[in-house]
């Protein structure tokens, strides 16, 4: 099943490459239907997964080079179900809004559906040395998408600045694995095996302080980790929509993924002693590129900074190490990919619509497009958390499970998120949306009449809905995450003697002794 | 009973069973389902769009009714049927309904005033290009607001608390191409999530002292140990107060409502008279067990000792009805005047709270939500016969023209100024008077008499200038009647304006709050006179000398002559005493400051760093990755490999 779920793509790209490329409208449509169909299979997934029950299910092996313990080895728990459902949907979509496109449309899509094998691959792969690989086969095709179909006069430095931080954090990360093999004697990358092995075999503490960072930075870059964030909103704002909902929405989170799934429960040592800094630096998101996102008159750098406000309460979370925060961040990993995704996408029909994305050349747009304008405002207010979308509860598990050790990045994080991610969230449809329509945009094109008008909402509805229902019943999502979530909290605070969440907390970290 | 109750309930287990307080779920769900229609399907039919919502909102109110006597009335205990939502961890939140005899009166109001402001609507907006998005966004708004009146936790409240600024945002935001309403909107939302703010610290605080959100737990807890909050307990009091700060525009939060007034009128009428802004209030009451915890404050501030979080709130309360009572004396604008008046009454209902009683205050919202209402969409008729002039002094002698408005809104101004024996207002006050001398607060009691006197001031001065003398304007001159689809709300509106009076509606509160009358003695007429005669003397004087005080200062005025006696002050008043001014220089700049700052560190410091340090280190590495411009795909695949090499290397 999974791996069916992970070939589909591959098999797409494999028939776009196949077909003549002057078939364009053939080109679309196998786009279209293998990531239909992957996103069918996903949700069958989805549902086949048993709630409640820890461990890895639907698992698929089969070795491939058994000396070196590298194996293929794929299943789903509660951390990467929801992430194989968010890249199959997002990918959907942006097939959808790539209907225009007529340069090299085969290499487009090819590029296009690589992306979306590759990150599919690495949320499904139990070993990390293929959890790299698909990482790095996702992440080639984006920069050729930046570089041949983007936008701006910046577009080249912004793609070259992109792929030099992506490319120094992979690198980092991967010093760290090649590290995490040899140190552990387990002669695998198995995260199973690799687990159980270190649960017996714990590395030693030094060399747990030593690796911890290793990952945490790497990772850390592909995420935006203050101050390592300077590449993602020119980034995004230089690439094409369905290369930025791609990346922003998919690709990005598998550096929070392989954290929570890698360095936390492997390496506890590593966590007592880098969590504090990461309770720092998460401020540096949040509060920072917050500020920063108030500072923006182009509402691309403005979504592009937003996301990596919201990638912060990622990274308290984290810190937190508790079940309540952990699993709040999963919650916004899936959450953020799909709000990512839709704001890149109405970005991008706001851009072909008006031919800028200058919040000064913008204004009154909601008069001529309503039906954008409407899932605009949504969009908007979901990034500035409000209940209702899935954001809210995952915004909110951080914040609760983060209180008991760091209430007072908690606070500053809670006046970042309610405040200055309403300030911006609320400029923005100020000067984009509201007030007299500003000439020469009285006919700006809305999403179309008739059934042009659901299939051109379909790629927005096909985001915005799922991040309602998992807002309304995040209980979906949830149920799934935590049995997936207790083992690595477990393991990430061994030897610590006091639970980290308990029932009735104590306020010893807060009251002014 | 409860005890049996609970039993049958968890005999029956997870098998479903229909009990009557699941009703709850379709009041909730009604005005939501209407809502969702109309923007997705039925924007296009200005028929079905009525249907679905005017239908959705009455049934809901006639739904209400039912559990009004199933549990209101009898004390029946209602059993949450919770929905899981978020368990993870130390957090577990439900989506289960709280059905007690708060929750059914607060449904009635809100229902009861969302559907005959829908009726008034479907004629005040008939010409509006936007009409279904109107009805969508009063239908979701409901919604929202019947979710803050039944949630049964503090997180599902807090969920509705900004679902109901978002909806408020839409509806204030309504004409959104006029500048004003654009930035109404956004100042209402913003100045909301200041209190929200406040509001999620305080509920997280809650839950890390007692590992719980739910409100019976809670309070049984609380019950069972008075210091179980801990030295936290008065700082968990003003955290939560903060959110009831900003949702009923209580000082310093309150300069949104006032702006809020470029919404259309109706809006005006739901949700600054009877709905949002009295969230806040029923906030306070809903979580008023917390507020009965015993006072103790952490160490920083140890120098409050015995004042509690009830004191600061009462203080607080006061202080906004006070301020927005004279703002109100020096204001022009038909709903401007109103919208202060709202203030001042909302202070009064938090003021009521402050002292202990929130069954005063819940008493006070129930009347004011009724008068209120009407008074606002009295005001639309007014400003709909003027077309639109909203400025008192080119009004004038409307009373003839506009008969049917000129009879309720003289209803409503004598209920608002609590015109004693037949209006409700005059009971509901008379509770708040009584309360603050009760539980020994005179000061607060002699600040409660003298805003009753400037709100009759006010208000009789609207009603002379509006209403009698001769027109001052051709648009008033050529005044007609409304529509009868807007007066008849009006009328209805009138009834309970003077009905509620003779409701033992006081005493059902108070029993609710306190579980018997110990605190409330015999109703009827002249229940006030009896049992707590200096209130109702003093409540009495108050509304005589300001009505005094109005007529000899403006009956016959062409023009107001306060202006001329108080110079200096009336400008401080007609400014709102430069709240809007102080705010935009302290707070913007500060924001912006720092905006401004992050914003200059990334440019020069931050932005390409890795980028510079390539080029100037190791410029070969530069080149190397610089290939992926060029899109040489080869190329990168070749390093990619040689990683994979090095990995497999080291492996080995």
């Amino acid at each position: 099943m999974l791996t069916t779920l992970l070939l589909l793509p591959f098999a797409g790209a494999l028939a776009v490459l196949l077909i003549p490329a002057n078939y364009r409208v053939i080109l679309r449509l196998v786009a279209l239907i293998t990531t239909a169909v992957t996103a069918l299979q996903a949700i069958s997934v989805f549902s086949a997964m048993q709630p409640g029950i820890s461990g890895f299910q639907l698992v698929e092996q089969a070795a491939w080079i058994p000396s070196a313990g590298f194996n293929y080895h794929v299943g789903v728990d509660g951390l990467n179900i929801g992430l194989t459902l968010l890249t199959s949907l997002v990918a959907f979509a942006a097939v959808c809004i790539s209907w225009d496109i007529e340069k090299q449309t085969k290499l487009y899509y090819l590029c296009l559906l690589l992306i979306t094998g590759g990150a599919m691959g690495a949320f499904l792969s139990l070993d990390l040395f293929f959890l790299y690989f698909f990482n790095e086969v996702a992440l080639v095709p984006t920069f050729l998408m930046m570089g041949i179909w983007g936008r701006g006069e910046q577009k080249f430095y912004a793609t070259y600045q992109m792929a030099l931080y992506l490319t120094l954090g992979a690198m980092l990360a991967l010093v760290g694995l090649a590290m995490l093999y040899s140190a552990s004697g387990a002669n695998t990358l198995d995260v199973v095996t690799l687990s159980a092995w270190l649960g017996q075999h714990p590395l030693s503490a030094s060399s747990q302080r030593l690796l911890f960072p290793l990952f945490l930075f790497g990772f850390g870059t592909l995420v935006g980790l203050w101050p390592f964030h300077s590449w993602a909103a020119p980034g995004y704002a230089a690439a094409p929509p369905a290369t930025a909902m791609l990346h922003a929405g998919v690709l990005k989170k598998v550096g929070l993924y392989a954290l929570i799934r890698v360095a936390l429960p492997l390496m506890p040592d590593g966590v007592r002693t880098w969590m504090p800094v990461l309770a720092v630096l998460c401020l540096g998101n949040i509060l920072y590129c917050g500020w920063l996102a108030l500072r923006q008159r182009d509402l691309a750098l403005l979504l592009g900074n937003s996301s990596l406000a919201h990638m912060g309460f990622c990274f308290l979370g984290l810190a937190s190490v508790s079940v309540t925060g952990i699993t709040g961040v999963v919650v916004i990993l899936v959450a953020h990919g799909l709000l990512a995704a839709a704001n890149y996408a109405l970005l991008g029909h706001v851009v072909r619509a008006t031919g800028t994305s200058s919040l000064d050349k913008l204004g009154g747009l909601l008069r001529p497009m309503p039906v954008v304008g409407f899932f605009v405002v949504l969009a908007f207010m979901a990034g500035c958390g409000m209940p209702g979308f899935a954001n809210f509860p995952g915004e909110l598990g951080v914040l609760f499970g983060a209180w008991d050790r760091l209430p007072l990045v908690v606070i500053f994080a809670a006046w970042g998120g309610l405040l200055i991610g309403g300030v911006y969230m609320l400029r923005a449809i100020r000067s984009l949306l509201h007030g007299p329509v500003r000439a020469g945009l009285e006919s700006a094109s809305d999403a179309g009449s008739g059934i042009a008008l659901y299939w051109r909402s379909l790629p927005y509805a096909v985001l915005l809905v799922p991040l309602i229902f998992f807002g309304i019943s995040p209980d979906t999502l949830v149920r799934r995450i935590e049995p997936a979530v207790i083992p690595i909290v477990k393991s990430a605070s061994a030897s610590t003697p006091p639970t980290v969440d308990s029932k009735t907390p104590s306020l010893t970290s807060i009251s002014p002794r | 009973m409860e005890l049996v109750v609970t039993n049958a309930v968890a005999s029956v287990g997870p098998a479903y069973s229909s009990r009557p307080e699941d009703i709850g779920w379709f009041i909730l769900a009604l005005p939501l389902f209407a809502s969702l229609a109309i923007a997705l399907f039925l924007h296009r039919n200005r028929t079905l769009t009525l249907f679905f919502s005017v239908g959705g909102v009455v049934a809901a109110f006639l739904l209400s009714w039912v559990l009004f006597f199933t549990f209101g009335v009898t004390g029946l205990k209602a059993v949450p049927s919770p929905f899981p939502w978020f368990h993870a961890g130390g957090l577990n939140v439900n989506l289960g309904l709280a059905v007690d005899g708060l929750s059914t009166v607060m449904l009635l109001v809100v229902t009861g005033v969302s559907a005959l402001v829908q009726f008034y609507s479907t004629a005040y907006m008939r010409d509006d290009r936007g009409f279904a998005r109107f009805f969508a966004s009063l239908s979701f708004f409901t919604f929202s607001m019947l979710g803050i009146v039944l949630s049964d936790n503090l997180v599902m409240m807090f969920v509705f608390w900004e679902l109901v600024g978002f909806s408020s945002y839409l509806l204030i935001g309504f004409w959104f191409e006029r500048e004003a309403a654009a930035d109404a909107a956004k100042k209402a939302f913003l100045t909301n999530r200041l209190g929200d703010f406040g509001f999620l610290l305080g509920i997280i605080l809650v839950w890390s002292l007692t590992g719980n959100v739910q409100f019976d737990e809670l309070a049984a807890k609380l019950k069972a140990d008075p210091n179980a909050l801990g030295v936290w307990s008065s700082v968990v009091g003003l955290l939560i107060f903060c959110g009831a700060m900003g949702k009923s525009a209580q000082f310093p939060l309150h300069v949104w409502l006032p702006d809020a007034m470029e919404g259309p009128t109706p809006v005006s009428a739901l949700i600054h008279a009877a709905t949002m802004v009295a969230a806040g209030v029923y906030l306070l009451c809903r979580a008023f067990f917390l507020f009965q915890a015993t006072t103790a404050w952490p160490a920083a501030l140890a120098f409050l000792g015995s004042i509690s979080a009830l004191d600061i709130i009462a203080v607080i309360g006061g202080g906004t009805a006070l301020l927005a009572a004279l703002i109100a004396i020096q204001q022009n604008d038909i709903k401007r005047i109103l919208a202060y008046s709202t203030l001042s009454q909302l202070g009064y209902m938090v003021m009521a709270v402050g002292v202990g009683g929130p069954d005063a205050a819940m008493y006070h919202l129930t009347t004011h939500a009724g008068f209120k209402a009407l008074l606002f969409l009295g005001a639309g008729s007014v400003i709909h016969a003027c077309h639109h002039e909203q400025d008192i002094w080119k009004m004038g002698g409307l009373g003839r023209k506009l008969p049917v408005t000129f009879r309720t809104f003289v209803i409503g101004t004598a209920a608002l100024a609590g015109f004693p024996l037949f209006t409700s207002g005059f009971y509901s006050k008379d509770a708040i008077l009584v309360a603050s001398v009760r539980h020994g607060h005179p000061i607060l009691f002699g600040l409660g008499v003298l805003i009753a006197s400037m709100t009759t001031f006010y208000m009789v001065r609207l009603v002379i200038v509006a209403f009698l003398g001769r027109s001052r304007s051709s648009s008033a001159e050529h005044a007609h009647e409304s529509p009868i689809q807007m007066t008849w709300p009006l009328v209805v509106l009138a009834i309970p304006s003077i009905g509620l009076a003779w409701l033992p509606l006081g005493q059902y509160l108070t029993e609710h709050f306190f579980g018997s009358r110990v605190a409330v003695e015999e109703g009827g007429l002249f229940g006030p006179f009896n049992h707590a005669p200096l209130a109702a003397t003093f409540g009495t004087g108050a509304i005589i000398f300001g009505a005094w005080a109005a007529i000899a200062t403006y009956w016959n005025a062409e023009s107001d002559p306060l202006p001329r006696s108080l110079a200096f002050w009336s400008r401080v008043l007609r400014n709102r005493f430069y709240f809007d001014e102080i705010y935009e220089a302290l707070f913007i700049p500060i924001q912006d400051g720092l905006a401004a700052v992050c914003g200059w560190v990334d440019r020069w410091v931050m932005s390409g760093l890795l980028v510079r340090g390539v080029h100037g280190t190791t410029e070969l590495a530069g080149r190397a990755l610089r290939m992926v411009q060029t899109g040489n795909l080869q190329t990168y695949t070749f390093l990619f490999v040689g990683g994979v090499a090095l990995i497999i290397l080291i492996a080995l």
